[in-house]
């Protein structure tokens, strides 16, 4: 019982977590910057960081047909 | 085409983080990304042993070894 609550106070205390995906290596900072602000909108982006171009979101499917829709445009 | 890769994203106080980092530095298979201070992403499937790991060290830093009992067991046994 003692660990059940150390590992609670974990939890709440000091510890926060979240399941998703980590978005990396984009090929320009457009392509970083559409993205992110996207999933900015759609309400799935939990962190961000603009000088490392990488950010994380609580669900991707949308993101990736929204890349997909993108890529076909540009193309 | 950037890269999803899935995980869990980690925040925690610096101190919390530095002891997840030591964890890690033995095999390298619970961080995929160090993003900054306050902030890592780790492998889904490693959440609860790092829980556990991390409870271990945290609860060895707060032990008080009572010296004194082991200084009474050893003139017991002479």
């Amino acid at each position: 019982v003692v660990d059940q609550i150390r590992l609670w106070q974990l939890e709440n205390e000091r510890m926060a977590t979240t399941g998703g995906f980590l978005f990396k290596d984009f090929e320009s900072d457009a392509e970083y910057q559409a993205l992110s602000g996207y999933a900015d909108e759609i309400g799935v982006l939990v962190w961000k960081s603009d000088l490392k171009r990488m950010f994380f979101a609580s669900k991707h499917e949308q993101l990736r047909d929204y890349l997909k829709s993108r890529k076909k445009i540009e193309a | 085409m950037p890269r999803a890769i899935r995980g869990i994203l980690v925040e925690c106080e610096p101190s919390i983080k530095s002891i997840i980092i030591n964890i890690d530095r033995q095999n390298h298979d619970y961080i995929i990304e160090d993003l900054d201070e306050t902030h890592l992403v780790i492998k889904e499937n490693m959440l609860v042993k790092l829980k556990i790991k991390i409870e271990d060290m945290l609860k060895d830093s707060y032990q008080v070894v009572p010296l004194k009992d082991d200084v009474t067991d050893e003139e017991d046994l002479i």
